[in-house]
């Protein structure tokens, strides 16, 4: 485990760096003053003529380039992404308010779409050729082609307008008095259509996967041989075919976190859903740079340690990987 | 007898109780109004904190009141200011104010509060309120204030007696940073409205009437504010999930059918096209009248806006204003006439294109992502006269910044604000991106300046009309068209728009007089 820490540590420290430096450089690429655009409109109204002395100072911007960088680095050290003048509070308070909300709905729709994906994937697999293979696999196949964003606005059409059984937008039904129990029902219809929409649209990948796999892993000997020792079809089917067939699904798994993250944005937005997505869409409507960036860079470092995390989860599906190079 | 008397008495009793008490306790029940907002979080509905846009600001005004306010036509009443008189001789204004009003926590406000928000405004800047025009704050007595003005400033009663939330000096003495001052005392004014409830994650607010409010008792007893998208806010109408939200100009009339009361915003923003007047060719004003009569701008506002939008005036004043100048020329579309003034600039035409001495003319417009229909609009406009026209679509910002810097030949760019005349002198001299920055008509220059200090209404009105024509004439930039902005609501409560905007000038329909009974 400790090598491959060691190895992959270096990689993940450089890729943070260059995110860094994106996030350092593309402000001050923007065309006017480069205060304004790491601050937004908003900071010329209320900013005072000591403020702007102050800042200028702790980013360093009336000094030369690398100073500013290495200043910046500095600050982000100290966890300050910047102040913003639209929501009159640090960044990092800002989007910490809003994490919450969209690590439930990622992690409801990456656990729900995951499981799904790889049992119906080794099922699929399993029953290769046969009528719930066939069916499964032309339904996501099919499945493949939509867009989380439009499933969602077709589910939001058809199960909140039309038919009215799920709330149109929010976490929460603002102000209902409920506490408890009710409230966390209250809690899931609201996170019901938004979790499907992002479920079904990141399930397909999964199964496709999955089954793939399963299929090839089922002509290895190994099975065989466990067929020969008489050992029970589910046995085989989940603990000798489904354990290998995950491999590739993890490696995938780690790949679509962005995926899924970026695709939660526009679910957020079509479902007024209190997350990162809409702050970002809220501050790309005010002009709100200090709130984008620092989304960019939550969103870049959580990916980021999420993969470093699947490494180390793939090391313990398949004990192979630590021996490799 | 005197049984069956008491058993008559008991059963008419019940039959009373029986048709009234369920009506009683209908009337009884509360009424909580609900808003749906597309954006929801408009922050901390405190003087300091709330954010610098409209509806921050009005959030912030069901708390907090001003000296004045307006009515639903837009006419300045009163608010915590009684009455009022100007002396034009010391350029004050003293105020007499409302001795029945009282602060949210019981205490009883006074000139002294009026002093000390000004004060304090100087010390602590507000957004939209130039602490500068007032030059000093003098208590005359415990309820008349005198405001002694730095300079004659027209707009005194709207911009800053009708936008200055007064705060209350035993809270807000002792605090030295409003922009983190929080909890119950910062939210304590004298509106006709509590706070409850802020959750800035969801974007909701929930209010609660305050029955001691001295202008009147509020009809709504709570007022909720919710967050909802913007495509599902009809749907939620539909639904009696909320009372009352902005709709998509589309669905106006399907809203209509549906049994709702839709209402349209008085025109208080433009899209214009922004010429570089500094540069040749557009720093002729020939030129620029010749591209106005190549413009159909009706057919712009039928094809590009579906017709929910006003055709711009070329004086700049919303034709719906009271401050509107039809007489301004109109330059209704006129390809002959604007061939013409191009010959007499010496530009010649050869096979439908135009050049000047052997040089074909060429033009660039800046457009936006969200106006790509106007770009193409206007480049098959322009085209058609015989300009070559290069469409470059760039981010707001980016087009903003080259405004800015002269950096441009065509733009198209717009921005709000365009009830009050003061918008003039911000949008024709000022040195911002949203200004022509056009200062090549002397005349036009010291009108500008001169309505900005005339303290007459009415002849205040007799400069804006010549600006207008004037403007309409040197055409520094031309607007295309206000466009139409509805909301849609229940009836629960008849929720109207205020005419020239409320306060400094934001136009939506949730002026606090709405939830109140006070003059309409």
């Amino acid at each position: 485990m400790r090598s491959i820490i060691g190895r992959n540590l270096p990689t993940y420290f450089a890729a943070l760096l260059i995110i860094l430096s994106l996030n350092f450089i593309l402000p001050r690429m923007m065309p006017g003053d480069p205060l304004m655009a790491i601050y937004g409109e908003e900071a010329l109204v209320a900013m005072t003529p000591e403020l702007k002395a102050f800042l200028l100072r702790s980013f360093a911007l009336d000094k030369p380039i690398w100073e500013q960088f290495f200043a910046y680095l500095y600050q982000m050290g100290r966890g300050n992404l910047g102040f913003s003048y639209y929501h009159s509070a640090p960044t990092l308070e800002v989007i910490l308010g809003r994490v919450p909300w969209t690590i439930l709905l990622i992690g409801s729709a990456l656990i729900l779409s995951t499981t799904f994906g790889i049992l119906l994937g080794i099922e699929s697999g399993w029953r290769r050729g046969k009528p719930l293979d066939r069916s499964l696999l032309s339904g996501f196949m099919a499945l493949t082609g939509f867009p989380d964003f439009f499933l969602g606005m077709v589910f939001l059409l058809v199960f909140g307008v039309s038919l009215g059984f799920f709330p149109l937008s929010g976490s929460l039904t603002p102000y209902s008095g409920l506490s408890g129990l009710p409230l966390l029902f209250d809690m899931v219809r609201h996170l019901i259509l938004p979790v499907s929409a992002l479920t079904l649209g990141h399930m397909a990948g999964t199964y496709l996967l999955t089954r793939s796999a399963m299929v090839t892993v089922l002509r290895e000997p190994y099975i065989l041989s466990a067929r020969a020792k008489g050992l029970p079809e589910r046995v085989i089917c989940y603990r000798h075919a489904g354990r290998n067939s995950l491999l590739p699904v993890v490696t995938r798994t780690g790949i679509w976190l962005g995926r899924i993250i970026t695709g939660t944005l526009f679910i957020e937005v079509i479902f007024a859903y209190p997350g990162l997505g809409t702050l970002t869409y809220e501050a790309l409507l005010a002009r709100d740079y200090a709130v984008l960036q620092g989304v960019l860079l939550v969103v870049a470092i959580v990916v980021l340690l999420a993969n470093f995390s699947l490494d180390l989860l793939y090391a313990r599906i398949d004990p192979r990987i630590q021996h490799a190079h | 007898m005197r049984g069956r008397s008491h058993i008559h008495s008991a059963i008419s009793l019940a039959i009373l109780l029986f048709f009234f008490l369920p009506q009683s306790i209908a009337w009884a029940k509360p009424l909580t109004y609900t808003i749906a907002d597309t954006t929801g979080d408009w922050g901390y509905p405190s003087p300091h904190r709330r954010y610098p846009r409209g509806p921050g600001y009005l959030r912030m005004s069901f708390i907090f009141d001003t000296l004045t306010w307006k009515n639903e036509a837009g006419e300045v009443i009163p608010a915590l200011a009684e009455r009022w008189e100007y002396l034009g001789n010391e350029k004050a204004y003293v105020f007499q104010l409302n001795g029945n009003a009282k602060w949210h926590d019981g205490t009883p406000f006074t000139a002294e509060d009026v002093a000390f928000t000004v004060q304090y405004i100087k010390k602590y800047p507000m957004a939209w309120i130039d602490p500068k025009i007032i030059g000093k704050a003098v208590t005359l007595g415990p309820h008349t204030v005198k405001l002694v003005l730095s300079e004659r400033y027209a707009p005194f009663l709207i911009n800053i007696a009708g936008t200055m939330p007064i705060l209350p000096r035993h809270i807000w003495k002792g605090v030295s940073d409003p922009r983190r001052f929080g909890g119950e005392k910062a939210l304590v004014g004298t509106g006709p409205f509590r706070l409850l409830d802020y959750n800035k994650a969801q974007g909701s607010y929930l209010y609660g009437a305050n029955y001691d409010y001295y202008g009147g008792r509020p009809k709504a007893d709570r007022i909720r504010s919710i967050k909802v998208a913007a495509e599902m806010s009809a749907a939620a109408l539909k639904q009696g999930l909320v009372d009352a939200g902005s709709i998509p100009p589309d669905l106006a009339e399907d809203m209509k059918r549906a049994g709702f009361r839709v209402i349209r915003a008085p025109y208080g923003w433009h899209l214009k096209l922004v010429m570089n007047h500094r540069e040749s060719p557009l720093d002729e004003k020939a030129f620029r009248q010749a591209l106005a009569y190549a413009i159909d701008r009706k057919g712009l506002v039928e094809i590009t806006q579906r017709g929910h939008a006003m055709v711009g005036n070329p004086g700049f004043v919303p034709p719906d204003s009271r401050w509107y100048n039809p007489q301004a020329k109109p330059y209704e579309l006129d390809l002959d006439r604007a061939r013409r003034l191009l010959r007499e600039l010496g530009y010649a035409i050869r096979d439908g294109k135009l050049s000047r001495d052997g040089i074909p003319l060429k033009l660039e417009i800046l457009s936006q992502p969200g106006f790509k229909e106007v770009g193409l609009f206007l480049k098959e406009q322009l085209e058609r006269l015989g300009v070559r026209i290069d469409l470059r679509s760039l981010e707001a910002k980016t087009l903003d910044s080259k405004v800015l810097h002269w950096q441009f030949k065509l733009a198209i760019s717009g921005h709000g604000g365009l009830y009050e005349p003061s918008f003039l002198k911000r949008a024709i001299l000022d040195e911002e991106f949203n200004s022509a920055r056009y200062r090549t008509n002397q005349e036009l220059t010291r009108l500008v300046m001169e309505q900005q200090r005339e303290m007459d209404t009415a002849r205040r009105k007799e400069i804006v009309f010549r600006i207008q024509e004037l403007y309409a004439e040197d055409l520094p930039n031309l607007p295309l068209y206000y466009p139409n902005w509805y909301w849609a609501h229940n009836e629960r409560i008849d929720i109207f728009y205020t005419r020239n905007g409320v306060a400094i000038g934001i136009p939506l329909p949730l002026n606090k007089l709405v939830f109140i009974g006070k003059e309409k």
